[in-house]
C-alpha cells in the first residue's frame, strides 16, 4: 500500500516538474531576443501583365492582353498561372459567308497552369559593372479555353526569355502554343493557337 | 521614393541578421543559381549580413560591403552572435512541410466508369498543419468531346513518410460534381451529384518546396438510383510556400 502511495506521489511530482520546465521554456522562447531568420525579405513570387498577338486558328491574328502570377519554386523550376483574353474579328470565311457565332462567344478567354524550367541562366550588362539576371526558359501545362461557345481542355507549351531591368522588375518575351480540340467549323480537329507576348512583372 | 521610405521603415523595424561563418569559406555567386560565377569568398570567422532570400539562395553582404548570393545549405552552417547555430528555415525536408501553404495543379484522365476517356485538370490550395497531414480544396474541370463538367472537393492528405524523397500519399475526399453534355446528345447517369473519393499517389520532391505528384483516384458518385464508380489517373505539380 505504502509503495503505491509513494509511486503516485513521485509520479505527480515528476509531472509538475516537467510542466514547470516546459512553461518556463515557453516563456523564455517567446521573448524576442534575437533577429529572426523568418523575417528575412523573400523574393519568391512575381506578378505581371502582358500584351501580345494571338493567332486563333481559322480566325485572325488578334491583339491580346493577359495577367500572370509566378512562383519561383526552385532555382530551376517555377510555376505560373496565366489568364488572357482576345476579341476575334471576322475571319475571311465569315466575311463572305456570315458569322459563325456572335456576342460573347467571340471573346477568346484562356487560363492555364504551367510549370517552367530555366534552361540557360545568365546575366545582362546594360552598363559596365551593372549586371542583371536573365534566363531562357521553357514552359508546359494545361488549362481551359473558352471560344465560340465551347470550353476546351488545352495543352500549353512555350519558350520564353526573361531579363531583369531592375532588381525587382522583369521583362518577359514569350512564345506560346495553345493546343486544343474543337469543332467550331464543323468537324473535330486539333488546333494550334500561337501567341507572341511581351510582359512586365514585379518580383516580391 | 516610396521604395526609399518603405526600406527605411522596414530597417527601423527589423534588426539585420548578422552571422559568423564557420565553414572554411562561403562562396558568393553573382546570381541565385549554381551556374552564376563565384566572384568572392568570405572566409571562416568573418561576419555576413543576410539581405534577402530566394528559393535555395540567400543574398548576403560581406564585412567589406561585397554583396552576392550564397547557397542556403552553406548559410545554414553559420553562427548567430550568441554562438548558436543558425539553422535557417528551408534547410531540411521537414521544415517546410509543417505549417506551410501549398498551391498546385494536376491533369489526368478518367479510365473507368461513365466518364471514361474524359480529360480532367484541377487546381488546389492547401495547408499542412502537421508534417504528415495536409488538407486542400480542389476545383477542377472535366472535358470530353460531348461532355463538360466541373467538380469541387475538400481532401485530406496523409503522408506518413514525408522525409523520403519519394513518399506515398493517401487522399480521402468529398465534394460535388456537375456534368452537362455539351450539345445535349449523350444522356448520362447523373448530372449534379455529391461524391466521396479515395486515392493513392506518390510525391517526388524535385526541390525543397517543389513536388511532382502522380497517382490514382477512385470516385464513388451517389446518384438517385445507385452508386456510379469513376477512376482517374493523374499527374501534377505542387509548390510549398
Amino acid at each position: 500500500m505504502e509503495y503505491w502511495f509513494q509511486r503516485i506521489l513521485l509520479n505527480t511530482k515528476r509531472t509538475i516538474i516537467i510542466l514547470l520546465m516546459t512553461s518556463t521554456q515557453l516563456a523564455y522562447s517567446s521573448e524576442p531576443t534575437k533577429p529572426d531568420a523568418n523575417n528575412i525579405d523573400t523574393e519568391y513570387f512575381d506578378a505581371g501583365i502582358s500584351l501580345g498577338i494571338l493567332n486563333i486558328e481559322d480566325f485572325g491574328s488578334e491583339f491580346t492582353a493577359g495577367v500572370n502570377l509566378t512562383f519561383n519554386a526552385t532555382e530551376n523550376f517555377f510555376m505560373q498561372m496565366n489568364y488572357l483574353q482576345a476579341n476575334a474579328d471576322e475571319s475571311s470565311f465569315e466575311l463572305s459567308q456570315g458569322n459563325l457565332f456572335s456576342g460573347g462567344d467571340r471573346n477568346f478567354k484562356h487560363y492555364d497552369f504551367l510549370v517552367g524550367y530555366n534552361l540557360f541562366q545568365g546575366e545582362h550588362f546594360f552598363s559596365e559593372g551593372k549586371a542583371n539576371l536573365s534566363s531562357l526558359y521553357v514552359v508546359a501545362g494545361v488549362g481551359d479555353t473558352e471560344f465560340g461557345g465551347e470550353g476546351s481542355f488545352t495543352y500549353t507549351t512555350g519558350i520564353g526569355y526573361q531579363f531583369a531591368i531592375q532588381r525587382s522588375v522583369i521583362i518577359r518575351l514569350d512564345f506560346r502554343d495553345y493546343i486544343y480540340k474543337t469543332n467550331i467549323i464543323g468537324e473535330d480537329k486539333t488546333t494550334h493557337n500561337t501567341q507572341l507576348g511581351l510582359g512586365i512583372s514585379y518580383l516580391f | 521614393m516610396t521604395t526609399l521610405i518603405f526600406s527605411a521603415v522596414t530597417n527601423a523595424q527589423e534588426l539585420p541578421l548578422n552571422l559568423k561563418v564557420i565553414d572554411p569559406y562561403i562562396e558568393l555567386h553573382s546570381g541565385p543559381g549554381a551556374g552564376y560565377p563565384t566572384f568572392y569568398t568570405i572566409e571562416q570567422g568573418e561576419d555576413v549580413t543576410v539581405l534577402t532570400r530566394r528559393t535555395g539562395w540567400y543574398e548576403v553582404k560581406a564585412q567589406n560591403g561585397k554583396i552576392g548570393w550564397a547557397v542556403a545549405s552553406q548559410v545554414a552552417r553559420t553562427l548567430l552572435p550568441t554562438g548558436e547555430p543558425v539553422d535557417l528555415p528551408s534547410v531540411s525536408y521537414g521544415d517546410y512541410l509543417k505549417n506551410s501553404w501549398r498551391a498546385g495543379f494536376k491533369m489526368g484522365r478518367f479510365n473507368d466508369g461513365g466518364l471514361e476517356g474524359s480529360d480532367v485538370f484541377s487546381f488546389s490550395l492547401g495547408y499542412r498543419p502537421l508534417s504528415w497531414l495536409g488538407m486542400e480544396i480542389e476545383d477542377g474541370k472535366i472535358y470530353k468531346s460531348e461532355i463538360k463538367g466541373n467538380f469541387q472537393a475538400i481532401n485530406l492528405l496523409f503522408e506518413p513518410f514525408s522525409q523520403w524523397k519519394v513518399s506515398p500519399v493517401l487522399t480521402v475526399g468529398t465534394g460535388k460534381i456537375e456534368i452537362e453534355s455539351q450539345p445535349e446528345l449523350t444522356p448520362l447517369e447523373f448530372d449534379k451529384e455529391s461524391f466521396t473519393s479515395f486515392g493513392l499517389s506518390a510525391n517526388y520532391y524535385l526541390g525543397r518546396n517543389f513536388v511532382l505528384k502522380a497517382g490514382y483516384q477512385s470516385y464513388i458518385v451517389s446518384t438517385n438510383t445507385d452508386n456510379e464508380r469513376l477512376a482517374q489517373w493523374n499527374i501534377g505539380f505542387n509548390a510549398f510556400f
